[in-house]
Order: structure tokens, then C-alpha cells, then sequence
């Protein structure tokens, strides 16, 4: 038989009711524990949340505005999203107050879950899965993970070595949406009897397990929990098949994206994938094909070649000198590539208003200056309002706040009541109270 | 497919930790029905898959003896009645909803496929007889035994070994390992090993800025894994050779691509996939691991050499040396190239003088410059843009004259065949080493020695030893 899974991963087993081999830490802190969402309530268009990031940070001196409040001045880094000033608002001064020891993963890792990076991984689910276990489960899919450097590596964490790697292709992330399985609503025609049938197959895989998980120590046991969780959310998936789609008006059928974008004289073509990318997602928001996603444009410590640079561009933030202005003019760059996503979501209308007002998308990278890896001064935009929960159009200079604060704020704006974000040094009990609208 | 990811540089250990995420159960599924249809979807590969003729739609004896061989070696173990029922049935329904028995068929094929039982290896206990401690159960050991020495499952001889004890017995298990060590199988455990050891699988990833580098293009990262790979392989199955000589050695194996950055004459004999045998001449610069496009490149930055990473390759990879994290709030920028500050190494002075960056940098620095003449895809130069480069330095106390000298202190070095010793354990078990077990890296590393520093050898030491076997740890406790 032909196959080519070759598999490694190992279940360690129990002997005599205790666990042997390797030991994990303590998984307790996976469990959610910020309470239920508001049922409904509020405007009858869903609420949608997502990330962009990109890796290596900014210049601080040509990122931060150098006026505040409502009628501030856009700063030169921030000039591409200059036509979506009114739906974004710039937070700036706030830190990271967990523990800064791994150059580049340690500041979004306090920004995402609240803690610092423990054996080499997170304690905790990253935010965008925290909402995700909240509001997830009424869509197809989950939750969506994309990214345009192609790399498996991801902040979105489920929990302790838990990462939802980015789909990087955008022929695949189409596929994925818009093939087999998609249906435009009140398209609803029989239902395939082949789609019961696959629904009975994960089943019975989620009923094989049942006996292997007495034998298991714990650590192993919620490896084997997750793997069939998302076995579960697969079910309902197809379950959400054999079910009439939402009406909702903005919803089509994009075209198929190129089967691949090669690279061009040896540099990743990162607009064309991005902007593929964002189209894409936009249209997923607005089928309501889910309503959490993570767009991990790039990674921490890449070296991509960017157009026109001489070098990588994390080598660039260490090695160029002076005022860097490659470092610069990629910035700037990724944030045409941001301001071109936001501009997709905020041209699908949905009622009086538009996708971007409903959504909140935090818009942050992993350091503030590259060179050498700060973690104060973080660089936070967030994009949309969550449907009028957020102040927009203004810039907040938050002082020495905790930039968990922010996180925690993003929370109750998608409304979940959550008591505190983040333990130790980046605990916090209060939201960022100037992001009140 | 999803990959396993790495932890601690390792991805046979972080399969250990790590589960698989949603999209990744997505992907499962759709290649579970590929694979299901690929099989029972041609009449001819069905026939032998198959092996009975089904008497109408549903034929829950024909289902069995096919759900029940095709089971075990998936799920690298017997099934037990209840699996095998479950199975049955659901192959049975399914066949009476599409009117098609081999259709029916798929999808009890395809619930195998996305089991815990086939995505995970589960590692079972069970008492050693009298003696109070664990071991690993015999379908268990067999699956061990198997990915360690062929990345692959267990074959029928294997299976029928652990259902027959013959693995409980010293002899056995020797026979066993004997025979996968002679089988052509071995070939995808050492090349899984070196993949991870070397990082290799990063190659993926590498991108070289072509106006730069003129002979740099898509091709090359998987020739130059394919040297390396191709050379691993030759000096452990092929010649059973020192291990050691990795470092050494003036043979390799290069294309019509490497062969023209190397700038020798390619090969006259070849393989079907264009790569031959060379011996490069006696005086060349270039032997051995240190000299390979696939390490050069890789420790190495888009546009430029870096000093800094091929050091961290060499402490990390060859030595074992631990390197810490750089520090945080540090201003890391080199100064620009300039009439007194003409090479790499005048440019990375600063990280000498620094007292925050000296205690790494002076492990890392000193002795990537000694690899100052192969560029950022590994290529000779025999000068920085027109400066002299000085790639002489030492090592620990031991000092060289340029890189040959460096490779050749390596090769001298009991760091290095401990190291290897270190990392083939990590592989084997997984997992990395815990304090109680430095004694057993440590005799296993003095046996490596004893036998000529061949990995074969050292593969047959770590397969066969008690502690391979014994699921509470080695120190007999829990690690």
C-alpha cells in the first residue's frame, strides 16, 4: 500500500496508574476560564476578531505619532493606512511586562496569552483562541489561521505546544473555503449521503480512542484530547454542511486564486500573496465561514528578501546603520499590505455600516525596535470598532500601561466577561479605560 | 501534510509533545479518502489489497479478513474484536448506503486512517518479569525499533517477531535488529537522523539573493541535501566507515549544479538523479561536512556570510556546546565595511570589545571566521571584496591555521563523537536525555569509540541496550 504518512508523534503510556517518560508542564491553565459570551444581544451582525502580524518590529522614531487624541497627526510609518485613519485607533508607550528573555517571541507572547515563554512554549492559548473557544463554535470553521511567508510557525497557540500553523497558499486557503463542501446560500440542494457517512467515520474515530485514553498519563492525555477536539469540530463542520447556509447579502463566490506565486528573482512576491490572502479572508468574514482569524503576514526574525533591499530584513534591522531606511521602507511596505486587508474588510457592507466596524483586528509585530529587541514603546494598532464597543479614530499614548491591558479590553469589547488577563508581571484586572468609547 | 514541530531544535522531540491542530485534522481526512480511494478504486490493486471476493454488497467476512490485516499494519498491532467490529459495521453501512462493497470498504479504511491509533505512536508499559521494573510492551518496542532505524512502521517479519516474544529475548531482539540494520530500510532512519542532527530540513526555507549570488537558484537546497545526505549515507551503511571522517573527507557526492559551485569537474558516473561520487583534489580547500553548500548556506545570511551562525552551528551541532540566548535592550548593528574596517572580521570586532557581547560571541565568532572563505551559498572566494581573509584562530585552547585545520581539530575532538552519540539518542528515544541517563549517553559514546566510531554500530548499541527497552527510565526511575 502506498501511503506517506510517516508520523513520529509519540504517546507516552501508563503503567500501574503512573505516567512514564517524558513529563509536560502542568496543562490546568488550558482550560478557559473567562466565563461565557453574551448570548446574541446588540447589533444582528456577528462580532468578528483577528490578528495581523508581521516579525522584526519598527522604527519607534518614525512609528509613533507625535500628537494624541482624535486629531492627531498619522506618523511617517503609519502614512499607508492614512485613508482608514477614522476606523483605526494607534496605541502607543504601552509595554510588555511579562519577562523579556527570548529576542523577538517574548513580547508577543505577553501581548497574546499574558505570560512569559516557559520551556520554550506558551503556557497559555494565545487571545485569538481564547475567543475562538467563545465564539467559534457556531461557524464552519473555528477559527482560520493564514499567513504569506510560508513558515509553520505561528503566535495563534491552542495551548502549551499547541500552535495552528498559517495556511500560506492561497489556491489552498480557497480550496479550503470555497471547494468541496461550500455553498452559497439558498443554494441548498439534497444533502450528498457521502457527507453522513464521513460524519459516522469521525465518530468512530473519536469512539477508538475511549480505551486508549485510560492508559495514558496526563500530560499525553490532553494531546490525545486535543487532537480529537478538533476530530470533533471536523464533525461539526460537515454537520454545518448538511444545514442552509446563512443569508448573507455580501457573501460570494470569489474566483480561485493562481495555483502559485513563484518567486521573482529570488524574492517571495509577499504584496501579491498578501492581497490574494486578503480577499480571500474577507469574503470567508463575510460568508461567516467563521469569525476568528490570524494572519501571520510575517514571521519573527525572518530574513525575507523584501523588493529593492539589499539584505534580509531581519539582518537589516541589526546591520544597516544610521536611521535605517530600508528597515523603513519596509515597514511602510507591510503596512500598504495591512491597509489593503483592512480596506477588503471594510468594503463588504453588512447592514448600515461595514465588516471592519463589526471586527476588531489587532494589528502588532514583535518587538517596537528591531535593533534591539525593546519590548517597551509596543507597536498596537487595532483596526475596526467590534461593532461600536471600542473607541476608533484616535491615537493613545498609554503611558507605561501594561499592554495586557489592551488585550483584556479586546476581550470585553467581543464580549466576554472576563475578570483579569494574563498572570504574573502581565496580570491585569483593568482594560485600557482610554479605549472606551 | 502538517509537519511535526520541531522542539528545541528537534523534531523527533517536540512529536513528543506536541498534537495536532485543526487544520491539520483537516488535511488528515482529505488524505485518509485519497488514500483509501487510491487503494480500492483500481481493480488491480484492490484484487491484491483486497484478497477475497465479496459474495454481495455486504460481506462482513470478506470486510474482516481485509479491515483485520490491513488494521495491523496501521495500527502496528492486532486489533481487538471490538475495533474489528466497529470497523465491520461501519464498512457495512456504508456499503448498504452507496450499494458498493469496496466503496463501503473506504470508509472503515479511511476511520483507520484518522485514528489516534495510526497518527500517534502510543507507547504502552507493561511489568519486566520479576524484576519490579517496566518495559515497553512488544508491539510498543517493535514500533520504537522501527522508527528509530527505518523513520518508518513496523514490517510483517517485525510484527510476527513481538507476537511471537521473540522480542523479550536478548537474542531475538538481536536478530531482529540485525536484520533491519542489513535492510535497504536503514537508509531512511539515517537519513531521517541527519536531517535532524544537521537542521537540513531549514534548507526549505533558505533564500540567497541572486544578484549576489549569481550560481545560487531554486534548485540548489535540495542538491545540497542531497550531498550531504548522500555522503552521511556512504560513510555509515555504505563503507560502514569512521563516522568521523564525515569531517574529513575529500569525497562527495555532487550534480552538474553543485559540481560548477564547488568549480570541479562533475561526475562522470552518475546516479539516475544526477548525483556521482567525486574525490576533490588533494590541495582543495574544501573537505568534508564544513565544506558543503547545504551547511555554508544555511549557517549564513540572504546576501552575506555571518561568522556568527556558522560558529553557533559548529558549537551547537558538532560540539554539543550550549550557547545562550543573545541579550535583550542591546544595540546589535555592525558597522558598514570602510577603508579600516575592510572584513568581517575587523567588522565584528565590536563583539569583542563589548563586555555584554564578548562571553558568546568569543565561543561563536573566532571560529565561524575560520570558514571566511566560503560565502553565503558556500562557494570559495579567496578574498573578502578584494581584502585578505585571515581564517586562522583556535578552538578551546587548540589552534588553527584555517578551515582544514579547524575541521580537522573537531575530528580530534571527544566533544564530537559525543555529540553524535547525544544526538542519535535524542533521536532514537525522542526525547532529550534527563540527568540520570548522562552515564548511558557516556558508555554508549565509549562504545562508539571501541568500534571504530562507526554509526552503524552506535545504531545497533542504542537499539539492543536494556535501557532502550525499560519504559521507567534508565536510573529506573521516572525521568
Amino acid at each position: 500500500m502506498k501511503t506517506r504518512i510517516h508520523r513520529r508523534t509519540l504517546l507516552k503510556g501508563l503503567l500501574g496508574g503512573a505516567a512514564i517518560s517524558i513529563g509536560l508542564p502542568p496543562l490546568e491553565c488550558f482550560i478557559n476560564a473567562n466565563g461565557t459570551a453574551y448570548a446574541g444581544g446588540g447589533s444582528s451582525f456577528p462580532k468578528r476578531f483577528g490578528v495581523f502580524f508581521w516579525g522584526n518590529g519598527v522604527l519607534p522614531a518614525r512609528w509613533n505619532p507625535t500628537s494624541e487624541g482624535t486629531d492627531y497627526a498619522l506618523s511617517p510609518q503609519l502614512m499607508p493606512l492614512s485613508a482608514l485613519k477614522s476606523d483605526l485607533t494607534v496605541i502607543s508607550a504601552s509595554r510588555v511586562l511579562t519577562t523579556n528573555s527570548s529576542p523577538h517571541l517574548s513580547g508577543p507572547t505577553g501581548l497574546f496569552t499574558g505570560d512569559a515563554i516557559v520551556g520554550g512554549t506558551v503556557t497559555r492559548p494565545s487571545i485569538d483562541q481564547v475567543l475562538a473557544a467563545e465564539i467559534g463554535g457556531e461557524t464552519r470553521f473555528r477559527s482560520l489561521e493564514i499567513g504569506v511567508q510560508r513558515s509553520d510557525n505561528s503566535y495563534s497557540y491552542s495551548g502549551p505546544n499547541q500552535v495552528n500553523p498559517p495556511e500560506t497558499s492561497p489556491r489552498a486557503f480557497f480550496n479550503r473555503l470555497f471547494g468541496e463542501g461550500f455553498r452559497m446560500p439558498g443554494e441548498m440542494t439534497a444533502v450528498d449521503p457521502r457527507v453522513r457517512l464521513r460524519r459516522s467515520v469521525l465518530d468512530a474515530v473519536g469512539g477508538q480512542a475511549s480505551d486508549l485514553r485510560n492508559r495514558l498519563g496526563a500530560a499525553d492525555r490532553i494531546r490525545l484530547e486535543q487532537h480529537l477536539e478538533g476530530v470533533r469540530g471536523l464533525e461539526r463542520q460537515i454537520a454545518r454542511l448538511e444545514e442552509n447556509p446563512p443569508n448573507l447579502a455580501a457573501c460570494r463566490r470569489p474566483d480561485a486564486p493562481p495555483e502559485a506565486y513563484a518567486d521573482l528573482e529570488g524574492r517571495p512576491q509577499m504584496s501579491a500573496i498578501s492581497r490574494a490572502m486578503s480577499d480571500l479572508m474577507a469574503m470567508a468574514l463575510a460568508c461567516d465561514q467563521s469569525r476568528v482569524f490570524f494572519n501571520m503576514y510575517s514571521q519573527s526574525v525572518n530574513n525575507t528578501l523584501f523588493p529593492g533591499a539589499p539584505a534580509g530584513h531581519h539582518q537589516l534591522t541589526h546591520d544597516e546603520p544610521g536611521e535605517q531606511p530600508m528597515v523603513d521602507a519596509i515597514v511602510r511596505l507591510i503596512m500598504s499590505d495591512l491597509a489593503y486587508f483592512l480596506t477588503a474588510l471594510r468594503n463588504v457592507p453588512e447592514g448600515d455600516g461595514n465588516l471592519l466596524q463589526h471586527s476588531i483586528v489587532l494589528c502588532t509585530t514583535d518587538c517596537s525596535y528591531g535593533r534591539s529587541h525593546s519590548i517597551d514603546d509596543y507597536p498596537l494598532i487595532i483596526a475596526g470598532s467590534g461593532g461600536g464597543a471600542l473607541a476608533t479614530g484616535r491615537h493613545i499614548a498609554a503611558r507605561g500601561e501594561n499592554a495586557c491591558k489592551v488585550s483584556l479590553s479586546i476581550l470585553r469589547a467581543m464580549g466576554v466577561r472576563a475578570p483579569e488577563f494574563g498572570v504574573g508581571a502581565g496580570r491585569t484586572t483593568d482594560g485600557l479605560s482610554a479605549l472606551s468609547p | 501534510m502538517e509537519p511535526d514541530v520541531p522542539l528545541g531544535g528537534s523534531v523527533s522531540v517536540g512529536a513528543a509533545s506536541t498534537s495536532i491542530s485543526r487544520r491539520g485534522v483537516e488535511q488528515y481526512e482529505a488524505l485518509a479518502y485519497d488514500l483509501a480511494e487510491q487503494l480500492l478504486r483500481t481493480e488491480a490493486r484492490r484484487a491484491r489489497a483486497v484478497g477475497c471476493t465479496p459474495t454481495g454488497t455486504a460481506d462482513a467476512t470478506c470486510a474482516e479478513t481485509f479491515l483485520r490485516a490491513t488494521g495491523r499494519r496501521l495500527w502496528r498491532r492486532p486489533l481487538t474484536d471490538a475495533e474489528l467490529n466497529a470497523l465491520v459495521t461501519l464498512a457495512g453501512n456504508a456499503a448498504t448506503t452507496l450499494n458498493d462493497f469496496h466503496r463501503g470498504l473506504e470508509y472503515a479504511l479511511a476511520a483507520m486512517l484518522q485514528s489516534p491509533h495510526f497518527l500517534f505512536r502510543a507507547e504502552l508499559a507493561e511489568p519486566a518479569s520479576g524484576s519490579g521494573t517496566a518495559r515497553f510492551s512488544p508491539y510498543s518496542l517493535a514500533s520504537r525499533l522501527a522508527f528509530f532505524l527505518w523513520n518508518s512502521p513496523p514490517d510483517d517479519a517485525l510484527l510476527t517477531a513481538a507476537a511471537e516474544g521473540r522480542l523479550d529475548s536478548e537474542e531475538g531482539l538481536r536478530a531482529e535488529v540485525e536484520r533491519m540494520l542489513a535492510s535497504p530500510k536503514l537508509n531512511r532512519g539515517l537519513r531521517a537522523f541527519v536531517t535532524e542532527w544537521l537542521g537540513l530540513q531549514r534548507l526549505d526555507a533558505v533564500s540567497k539573493d541572486p544578484m549576489v549570488f549569481t550560481s545560487f537558484s531554486s534548485d540548489v537546497p535540495a542538491a545540497a541535501r542531497e550531498e550531504t545526505l548522500s555522503l552521511a549515507e556512504h560513510l555509515a551503511i555504505t563503507r560502514d566507515a569512521d563516522f568521523r571522517d564525515i569531517l574529513t573527507t575529500r569525497e562527495t557526492f555532487v550534480n552538474r549544479r553543485l559540481a560548477s559551485i564547488y568549480n570541479v569537474r562533475a561526475p562522470s558516473q552518475t546516479r539516475a538523479d544526477g548525483f556521482g561520487l567525486i574525490t576533490l583534489p588533494a590541495d582543495s580547500p574544501r573537505r568534508g561536512l564544513l565544506g558543503h553548500v547545504s551547511v555554508l548556506a544555511l549557517a549564513a545570511h540572504p546576501v552575506s556570510t555571518s561568522p556568527t551562525l556558522r560558529g553557533k552551528f559548529i558549537r551547537e551541532s558538532l560540539l554539543c556546546n550550549e550557547v545562550p540566548m543573545p541579550p535583550v535592550n542591546v544595540n546589535t548593528a555592525l558597522p558598514e565595511p570602510s577603508a579600516s574596517l575592510r572584513t568581517m572580521r575587523e567588522r565584528l570586532i565590536q563583539h569583542q570589545v563589548d563586555p555584554t557581547c564578548r562571553s558568546c560571541h568569543l565561543l561563536l565568532d573566532p571560529v565561524g571566521l575560520a570558514l571566511e572563505h566560503f560565502n553565503g551559498i558556500g562557494a570559495w572566494r579567496p578574498d573578502d571584496r578584494g581584502a585578505r581573509i585571515d581564517p586562522s584562530g583556535n578552538l578551546d585552547g587548540a589552534s588553527y591555521r584555517d578551515a582544514l585545520g579547524l575541521t580537522q581539530t573537531i575530528h580530534d575532538s571527544p566533544s564530537f563523537p559525543r555529540c553524535v552519540t547525544t544526538r542519535l539518542y535524542r533521536f532514537a528515544y525522542g526525547r532529550h536525555e534527563t540527568d540520570g541517563e548522562e552515564a548511558e549517553v557516556g558508555r554508549l559514546t565509549q562504545d562508539f569509540a571501541y568500534g571504530g566510531y562507526r554509526l552503524r554500530r552506535l545504531m545497533s548499541s542504542i537499539a539492543t541496550s536494556a535501557a532502550f527497552r525499560r519504559a521507567d527510565g534508565v536510573a529506573g526511575r521516572q525521568p
